[in-house]
């Protein structure tokens, strides 16, 4: 019971990190229907920002965290203005794909020329000690990442349904063309969805970093889990990649520890092939029906 | 940006000394190795180790009275890059010889230009135990690749000799990951301990960036382990014994040389203390060539805390660079095939700072590392030290090849 519980406990905080990443593509795709394929680099600049702060300037990291969501804010709306915008004015399908992935590769390409291609340890703020929790243990900085992400995500909502931008962010969300007609900029709302999602991405970055390592090459695998989770979660809700980011992290640590840890990334996989065949729009996705 | 630097600085010190030996021709040596990437901080310590002993045998007049004239090229330990780099070294820039080679796949796929070349090609950190078996006579006439360093057909009994035998551990449990160089070393690893009757409690496996150890470690435990022993490199393997510390489930790790890496120590922290692995050098001036050696690396390339980052890598790259030299000057000529037979029939002992090579190659024996030299070292304080405090003492005495009196 005990490793059942510890396996669940890793694979919660493993599965929070692939949702506060989700949570950025949902971010944008609610607007404008293009997601960031960046967002894993998103995540990596913003950690190694942060860890220039901390490490080389001697900042104190929870000063550093919103330093760090502004350069995120940045770099999100530097994305859109760059690689989305112009695709999104000539109606182009398929534009945002390409320039948002080759953005992503410069992203990492600057990164290596900057702070060099090997991994680096980001200092962690909490005691490195685990705490014991029913049995099984936590590590400090583990629970901090999911109270963060719930934090960030409830604070996103909040946003988004209290106050009159984020009515605009919502309105742009459900019929782009009525919100442009009723005088919401609507082209605005757009690239402030892609530096919110980008600031998402650089903030879960130094929340993940005492965990992870830190280094140019980390943004990629856990960009494409997080790609995962918002497939399977559903890519119109927000409480689908946090249901979806913590089934993906639970079926890995639990297939790892009974089957085999060769095969620890096959069942996340077969459940998103799974939830591709049968449900599409996710487990807690909106079915959209497209007029044509 | 710093490494641009350190290459600029590196060039103009090239071009000076270049400029100042008009009179002969330079001697083109190739270096490849991985400069960028987890396995940079081998490759780099290599490198540096290389430069130091090609600037200190420039000062003293060169080889045959030429300048020897470094060709680096970062392979990012790539096996297709070490293709492009090796064909450019022979092709292009016309290399007597190359030394390097980190990584044991990009060894294996690069190698075979030098040996149809006819250029000799020396390993100076990959361990991959068929790395100099490829063009092993007598299928091959002659072979062009040799090595310095120590191979896992070496470790792998090592790790489990320090394991099993000497500290007693009954269940052991492997750690190793999906590459090339993790499942071959584990495979080295079941024959060692098969071998003792042995049979590990669990082996497992984890990916190259993996973030999560709790499954593995957990299957280890469950199974009743008593030791760790481990295949992997520096990032992987500082998760390990992360993921043991947040387990609260201390135990001892041993493994390949490879957890002496700076990105082991450093990012495992206190978790990493108390890591063991077989080393043929450690930071310790225990004899004057070493001190010679380790204060002229710290003063030259100025490694943070004066910590060489990869101790074995820098002592390998540097004992390489006068392996060679010493080949060349026998040879009285810098003809791939001269070198190589000078090599295979060296006449005067080469003083390295790992060992002293004497005969260290034959014409069937590409190998100068024997089990007898690499020694025990442990993580402590955030650097690699001597586990065995005999061993720290019986340092200054030179291990040397085993066999090497017989064979003259």
């Amino acid at each position: 019971m005990t490793i059942l519980i510890q396996l669940v406990y890793s694979g919660i905080a493993l599965g929070m990190i692939y949702a506060v990443i989700a949570f950025g593509y949902q971010l944008t795709f609610a607007t404008s229907g293009t997601l960031n394929f960046g967002q894993g680099e998103a995540l990596m600049l913003g950690a190694l920002v942060g860890l220039t702060l901390v490490d080389t300037l001697g900042l104190n990291y929870w000063l550093m965290i919103p330093i760090v969501c502004l350069f995120g804010l940045v770099q999100g709306a530097f994305v859109e203005r760059i690689g989305v915008k112009p695709a999104l004015r000539i109606k182009s399908e398929f534009g945002w794909i390409m320039s948002t992935i080759a953005l992503g590769i410069i992203f990492k390409n600057v990164a290596e020329n900057l702070w060099g291609r090997d991994d680096l340890k980001f200092p962690s703020p909490l005691p490195e000690a685990p705490i014991n929790l029913l049995g099984a243990n936590v590590l400090p900085m583990e629970l901090l990442v999911v109270v963060g992400a719930l934090l960030m995500m409830a604070a996103v909502e909040f946003f988004n349904r209290r106050s009159i931008y984020g009515k605009a962010v919502v309105a742009t969300a459900n019929d782009r063309d009525a919100a442009g007609l009723m005088g919401i900029n609507t082209s605005l709302v757009i690239t402030f969805s892609y530096a919110l999602s980008s600031m998402a991405a650089a903030f879960a970055g130094v929340l993940v970093a005492p965990l992870t390592l830190t280094g140019a090459t980390m943004g990629a695998v856990l960009g494409l889990k997080a790609f995962a989770v918002a497939i399977i979660g559903g890519l119109s809700s927000g409480m689908g990649v946090l249901v979806g980011g913590v089934i993906l992290g639970v079926a890995e640590t639990t297939t790892a520890f009974y089957i085999s840890t060769g095969y620890k990334d096959v069942p996340g996989l077969v459940l998103l092939l799974l939830v591709l065949a049968v449900k599409p729009a996710g487990l807690f996705g909106k079915t959209a029906i497209k007029k044509v | 940006m710093q490494f641009r630097f350190k290459l600029m600085a590196g060039a103009v010190a090239f071009a000076l000394s270049a400029s100042m030996a008009i009179a002969a021709d330079p001697i083109k040596i190739g270096v490849s190795g991985p400069f960028t990437g987890g396995s940079s901080s081998m490759g780099v310590s290599m490198r540096d180790g290389v430069r130091l002993a090609a600037a200190e045998i420039n000062k003293s007049g060169g080889v045959l009275g030429r300048q020897i004239q470094l060709v680096e090229r970062d392979e990012e330990a790539k096996n297709e890059r070490g293709v492009q780099v090796a064909q450019e070294l022979i092709n292009k820039e016309k290399v007597v010889a190359t030394v390097g080679y980190i990584n044991t796949g990009v060894a294996l796929a690069s190698q075979r230009f030098y040996q149809d070349a006819k250029i000799p090609v020396f390993n100076n950190v990959a361990t991959g135990t068929v790395i100099t078996d490829q063009f092993k006579p007598p299928q091959y006439p002659d072979n062009y690749v040799f090595r310095n360093a120590a191979k896992d057909s070496i470790q792998a009994p090592m790790i489990v000799e320090e394991a099993i035998t000497r500290r007693g551990f009954k269940k052991p449990a492997i750690l190793a990951d999906s590459t090339n160089y993790g499942q071959l070393g584990r495979e080295d690893l079941e024959k060692a301990l098969k071998a003792k009757g042995i049979t590990p409690v669990a082996v497992e496996k984890f990916n190259i960036k993996d973030v999560d150890m709790t499954a593995q470690l957990l299957k280890a435990k469950q199974a009743g382990a008593d030791v760790i022993l481990t295949y992997g490199i520096g990032p992987e393997l500082a998760q390990i014994a992360n993921g043991m510390g947040k387990l609260g489930w201390k135990l001892p790790i041993v493994g390949s040389w490879t957890l002496a890496m700076a990105n082991y120590i450093d990012n495992s922290g206190a978790n990493g203390e108390g890591a063991r692995m077989p080393q043929t050098f450690i930071q310790e001036p225990n004899t004057p060539k070493r001190k010679a050696f380790i204060d002229a690396y710290v003063a030259m390339f100025k490694p943070k805390n004066n910590r060489i980052d990869s101790a074995v890598s820098a002592a390998q790259g540097y004992d390489s660079i006068y392996l060679l030299a010493a080949a060349i000057k026998q040879a009285g000529s810098t003809d791939g095939p001269k070198v190589r037979a000078a090599l295979e029939d060296l006449k005067t002992p080469v003083e390295g700072v790992v060992t002293t090579y004497d005969r260290p190659f034959t014409h069937d024996d590409h190998d100068a590392i024997t089990a007898n030299i690499p020694v025990f070292g442990e993580v402590k304080g955030g650097r690699v030290v001597y586990a065995y405090d005999s061993d720290l003492k019986a340092g200054s005495k030179v291990r040397e090849k085993a066999g090497a009196t017989a064979s003259k």
